[in-house]
Parts: structure tokens; sequence; C-alpha cells
């Protein structure tokens, strides 16, 4: 009930946005959204290469423009109206998009020591070099070999399994020789199951594999895991096929700068965090698509194109409505320190100019509605309290501490509330001397609201954040960890125990955790006594 | 930007030992940007108090107020009411603030909060670092914007000592030396011929006593 009111106090805000679509990268995947979005709004493709085979996709589109020899390399602005800076052929250019799609595909690489040192030739060739070779192999042995290189991609499989069907239709003698078969993706199950009804060997390896390489035939000799056996089996074959690495594409790391967005395992954009979709960046309008975020199997990549059209198909009328819920500044207590600039992991704030502004600078800081998550880190962070996240303002939050029990906690409501939640069904005694003080993310744990839990009668505060790497908001409970070490030497400073602060990882499921927490944070309050600083009794 | 350091509550509670009731004075201005003076801080510093002298069972009263800038009378004029009402104050302004409020709340005693540093520029959040001592004659123009006054740990004038390596100062590994980057801005600048330009010994003596400065065509009447 309080929340529905709280949500008809909403007010829309109409915002202008540019229709506009940027997508970087011009290869299969490229062209492939540049078309799907072309159908709601103008899209420009650029690509810092010579032109790829899949330019002709786009060819003649009256809603697609296509340039290469273009370098991203800089970015302002906010979502529906970014500015990107470009090197055209040597020249600096500015041009504004609503949004920005990369999709920069990843490369395979043939890494020989993951095949003992193997070197690539006439008969032994990687996946990649196969596919586009064209030879007649009627009456040749063929052996794939998966599991060796690119333990988590799902390209290799299904390429293999493409080519062991196409090649044994044309009379060629196929082996697959896998360590796990995985098909874990539409459309996979189905081509292992055509190609073992076709008469594709599949040979079950474990272990390391051996080589041999004469000038007529390849052998690899492997351990077959279930006959059991002193002598490893050999397979001799006319041609050995065998499945390669992605790296990232090669401008990966300089995009990332220049659009200031983050990336990941292995160097590809976005990191390993539970809390983000496959197409989402650290900023709000700026998309990944298929390999540029780690080797994708093409099925997902369709989901993705449609997901990312409907994403910034939002800004085609260029109209947007939003509602105003990002934190507001008071421009009186703005210092325009730049803290929560820097700090924003969203890059959605900015320091504007307006004499309506009633500080020394006339300026002040300004969280962009499109651009903002909601995080309130930058409230936790700013130095002179002049942000407040609605909903979640200082008076809001501490207002909830005006008799707290034994134990205070902060928990997010990405995994703490939840996992609180659980927690208190399994456990209802246990939780009963806990006040839970929801917040959106650790990152909006103030210093100040550790010290005040304490001022105003908690014995001890607790921090309940996500799982270490996997804050929704990115840094926020790194902040929340950092300020937990802070709070505990202020307190030591005025002669208090610093663990009457404790900070707990759970993710939202982790119920049993939560309560072993507060179990533990209990004993150690029950020997520490009750907090002499109290000031409100 | 002026930066400073917060001081140990520990000192603070000693200053204001005697007292029952202080007022904490905040600034808007550098202190703020330097994460060390403003409202933010202010809050903390007075829940530790409060805490600390309740556990001695010797209760204080805080109050809690943050003006624009300590070094402006007319800001410091917004703490006339609360200073009334207290025994003591503690400022967490930089060395200037600190003493303006002390002379405007005379007979009320103006403490400490913080010390004062350096001149410097914010690096990234949480990192300060030196780039100016207020020296009175700048030189920059010589040494290619880099200041050899603030930033060579021995103020050398005229080229690094023997104790530069690697762009390294020899005081302290971490610290950069000034006069390698002199060097190589003067290059990528192509104006190398300025390392050769003598600059004449500084005349660190000061006869005149503490600064002043006057600007006749500005003051009024």
């Amino acid at each position: 009930m309080l929340q529905m009111q709280a949500r008809s106090a909403v007010i829309y805000e109409e915002l202008d946005v540019l229709p506009e679509v940027l997508v970087i990268g011009c290869g299969t995947e490229g062209a492939a959204v540049a078309l799907a979005v072309s159908e709601n709004q103008p899209v420009t493709v650029i690509d810092h290469d010579t032109p790829h085979d899949s330019l002709s996709l786009l060819k003649g589109k009256s809603n697609i423009t296509v340039k290469t020899g273009v370098k991203v390399v800089g970015l302002e602005g906010f979502p529906g109206q970014f500015i990107v800076r470009f090197l055209e052929n040597g020249k600096h250019a500015k041009k504004s998009f609503g949004a920005i799609i990369v999709a920069l595909e990843a490369q395979p690489r043939f890494d020989t020591k993951k095949y003992n040192g193997l070197e690539l030739g006439e008969r032994i060739l990687s996946l990649s070099q196969f596919s586009k070779k064209d030879n007649d192999y009627s009456g040749q042995k063929v052996t794939f070999i998966l599991g060796q290189a690119d333990q988590d991609s799902l390209i290799s499989y299904k390429n293999a399994l493409s080519m062991a069907i196409a090649l044994q239709e044309k009379e060629a003698d196929v082996s697959i020789l896998y360590d796990d078969m995985k098909v874990s993706a539409d459309q996979l199950e189905q081509d292992y199951e055509l190609a073992r009804a076709r008469g594709v060997n599949f040979l079950k390896y474990k272990g390391d594999l051996q080589f041999i390489k004469t000038d007529v035939a390849a052998t690899v000799r492997y351990w077959e895991p279930f006959l059991p056996q002193s002598e490893q089996i050999r397979l001799i074959s006319d041609y050995l096929v065998l499945a390669e690495d992605y790296i990232p594409h090669p401008d990966t790391a300089d995009l990332a700068d220049a659009l200031d967005v983050r990336t990941g395992p292995d160097g590809f954009f976005q990191e390993d965090n539970v809390h983000f979709l496959p197409i989402m960046s650290n900023r709000e309008g700026i998309y990944f698509i298929g390999n540029c975020h780690g080797p994708i199997y093409s099925a997902e990549l369709e989901k993705e194109v449609e997901t990312v059209k409907a994403e910034v198909g939002r800004f085609a009328t260029g109209k947007i409505s939003v509602a105003a819920l990002q934190p507001q500044v008071t421009a009186e207590q703005c210092a325009v320190c730049l803290t929560c600039y820097r700090c924003c992991p969203h890059h959605a704030i900015e320091i504007i100019h307006d004499e309506s502004l009633n500080n020394m600078y006339h300026s002040a800081a300004r969280m962009n509605p499109l651009a903002c998550r909601r995080c309130g880190i930058c409230a936790a962070e700013c130095p002179g309290k002049a942000i407040q996240l609605p909903y979640y303002t200082d008076k809001e939050i501490l207002q909830q501490l005006s008799k707290p029990p034994k134990i205070v906690a902060y928990a997010c409501e990405n995994s703490g509330t939840l996992a609180a939640e659980l927690a208190n069904k399994m456990e209802p005694e246990l939780n009963a001397i806990i006040q839970i003080v929801p917040v959106p993310c650790s990152g909006k744990i103030d210093a100040l609201y550790l010290l005040k839990a304490l001022e105003q009668g908690a014995d001890g505060v607790l921090i309940i954040a996500c799982q270490k790497e996997n804050c929704k908001f990115i840094r926020g409970n790194v902040r929340a960890d950092q300020r937990k070490e802070l709070v505990r030497k202020r307190l030591e400073e005025i002669g208090m125990e610093g663990d009457r602060i404790e900070i707990v990882h759970v993710a939202a499921n982790q119920g049993h955790q939560f309560n072993e927490s507060i179990r533990s944070m209990v004993a150690r309050i029950n020997q520490l006594g009750t907090y002499p600083g109290k000031v409100i009794r | 930007m002026i930066v400073v350091e917060n001081k140990s509550t520990e000192d603070i509670l000693k200053m204001i030992a005697p007292y029952k009731k202080v007022l904490i004075a905040g600034c808007y201005g550098c202190v703020t940007v330097c994460l060390a003076g403003g409202e933010k801080e202010v809050g903390l510093l007075a829940s530790q108090i409060r805490m600390a002298r309740e556990k001695e069972g010797n209760p204080i009263e805080v109050l809690e107020q943050t003006v624009e800038r300590q070094c402006d009378k007319e800001y410091l004029d917004k703490f006339q009411d609360n200073v009334r009402e207290v025994e003591a104050v503690v400022s967490l302004a930089c060395g200037i603030g600190i003493q303006y409020l002390a002379q405007v709340c005379e007979p009320v005693p103006v403490y400490p909060g913080v010390n004062t540093q350096f001149l410097g520029a914010n690096l990234d959040v949480g990192v300060w670092e030196e780039y100016c001592m207020a020296c009175g004659e700048c030189v920059l123009d010589k040494t290619g914007g880099i200041c050899p006054v603030a930033r060579c740990s021995k103020h050398l004038f005229n080229g690094p000592c023997g104790g530069s390596q690697d762009g390294k100062c020899e005081v302290d590994k971490s610290v950069e030396c000034a006069w390698h980057l002199i060097y190589e801005r003067l290059k990528a600048l192509g104006q190398l011929d300025k390392m050769a330009e003598y600059i004449p010994v500084k005349n660190w003596h000061r006869n005149e006593g503490p600064r002043k400065l006057v600007k006749e065509d500005l003051t009024l009447e």
C-alpha cells in the first residue's frame, strides 16, 4: 500500500532523444543488428577495418549508413544524446546518437599449446581454416577434435557438427573426438542426433592427447574413458581438424577505453556479473551484442538482437517519458567537488552551470534520468550531503532508527533483503532482534548511517551486501567494505570496539548463511556487551 | 585547492574535554572537496564525540553547521547564533578558516579539527598531490609547467641532483623526480633549450613578515 502511494507520486519527464543508433563493427553480427534496428529507426554502422563480406547485406538500405575506416576515440553525453568522437580516415569528427551498440566480433585463435605443441599444416587444420576450404574429401578420413581449446564455447561444437554432417553426405569418413559433447543450445542436440544417424563416429577421450604427424596422415593417440585397457587408442586420419579458442577483437581494449565501458574475463566486453543481462554494459544506452562479450552461439545472437532492438526502440520516436527518480542535488550544499561524478559507476552525472543555482560556483552536479540506475552511491559519497535519492533520503533512512533493536542490518535490496526474508521464515525468533533497513545498494550505506545506528541505540551494525564481484552497480559492495573499515577505525579512535560493525556478503537465496551471520554477530555482541556510546536511550 | 587531513578524534576530544556544549564548524570550500571538512565529516565527527563522551559518563551537546567558506567574514556571520550557544568551536576548515573563525568567535575558543597539508591537485577520489608552495615568484614558464619548488624534494632550481634515477627521486622512490618530468615536458614542447637557461637563486628571506596583498585600485574608499 505504502509503495503504491509512493509510486503514484512519481513525476514523469518527457525528454528529447535522438532516434539514430550507432553500431560499431560491421561483421555478420553488426549487420544483423543493424538490419533489425533499422526497421524502427536510422542506423549508422561503422568499422575500423576495410569492408567485410557482410557489407553487401547493408548496401542500399534506406535507413542504414555504412562507414569504414572509422574509429571511435571518445564519448560524451548521455543516453538519447550521446556525442561520439571519431577518427575518420585520420581526421577528427563527431556526431550525436541516441544509443550505441557494440558488435566487434571475437576472433578464433589457434593455440598450439593446447595441442601439445602441434603445428597447423597441410593435414592439420584449425576449424576456421577447414571451414574455408572447399576440397573434395570423399573417401578421406577426417577427424574433428573438440574440448582441448575453447572449453566454454558452443560455436566450435556447432561448426564441427554442421561440417561433419556435410562431409559425411559427401562420403567422407568423419569422426568427432570429444571429451564432453556440449549440446546445450537450440538445434545442437538435433545436429548431434542427425550426425550420429548419418554415421559420424563419436569417440570420447579423457586427458591428454598425443599427436604423430607424417606426410600422408596424422595420428592422434587417446585414452578411452570407459574401456579398461593399458594402451592408448590410435586413430589415424587423413585430416585432423582442431577447435580453436576465441579472443576479443583487437580493438576491444581501445574501444572500452573510449566508451568508458568495462571489460571482463579474457578481455571481452562486460564483466562477469549475475545481475547483468547479456547485452548490458555498465552504462545505459550502450549495449553489447554477440561475440564481443564472449563467443556465443548463433541462436543466442538472435535473442540478443531482439532485446537490443527493443531497448533502442524506446528512442525511435524522438521522445521518451522517464520517471524522475534520479538523486536530487541541493545546489547550496554542492561544492562541485566531482566526488559523485568520479564514483558513479554508470557515468550518469554531469556538472551543470546555471545562474539560478544558489552557490558560489552557480554550478552543481546533476544526475541524468536516463543514465542513472538509482544505486545511490553518489549520495553516500557526497562530502556535502548535497545529494538525496528519492525514497531513500538520509532522513527517511535514519527515521527508521528511532528505537533500534540490538542489531541494525542495512541490507541491499538486490540480495540482503531477499536473503533476510528467507532467513526470517527459517528462524523467526533469531530474526526478531534485528532491524532490516533496506537500501538500493550496499554502496548507498553512508558511513554516517553506521555511526548513527550505534549512537541511537543499537549494539552492533551489519552491512548486508551482494557477493564480491557481483554488485549490480559494479562497485557498491566494494565501497561498503571500505566504509566498514573506515567506521571501525573511527570507533577504535574513540575507544570503542570496531567489530561492532560487520559486513556480510550473501546472495538472495542464502537465507541459511544470513542466519549464520546473525548468529555469529549476536554471539559477538553478547561478548562485547551493551554499546557504551548510546546517546538516545 | 588547499588540502587538509583530519586530526585524530582522540586529539580533538582532549581539546574539548572541559566543555559541555560545542559547535563543529564545517566549510563548503576546499575542505569539502578534499573530503575532510564538509557537512558529512561534521556529522561523523559530531557522532563520534557524542558517543565517546557518553561512554565516559560525561555527555556533551554537539551542534553542527557548515557554511560556504570560512575564509570570508560574511559567511562566518552565519555561525553567530550557534557560537553564542556553545563553550567552544571545532573548525574543520583549513588553517585560514580556523584562524579567521577564531578571530570572530572571541571570547569563545576555536580549535582545529584538521591539519592543513598543502596546495594540491585532486588526482583521483582520495588522492591529492602537492603542486604549488605559493612562493610568490612563479617560474613555470621556464620549467614546462612543472614546479621545481613544490615538486622537487630539494626545491632545486637548475636541473636535477645526482639522486635522480629512472625518473624517481632518491628521497622517496615513490616520488617522481620533478626535473626528470620537466626535461620530458620541455622535450615534448620542443623547448629543451630552456634547460640551459639559468634560474637565479630565490630570495626566501622575508623581511616584510607575513605577506599581504593590497590592490589599491580595487579597494573600497
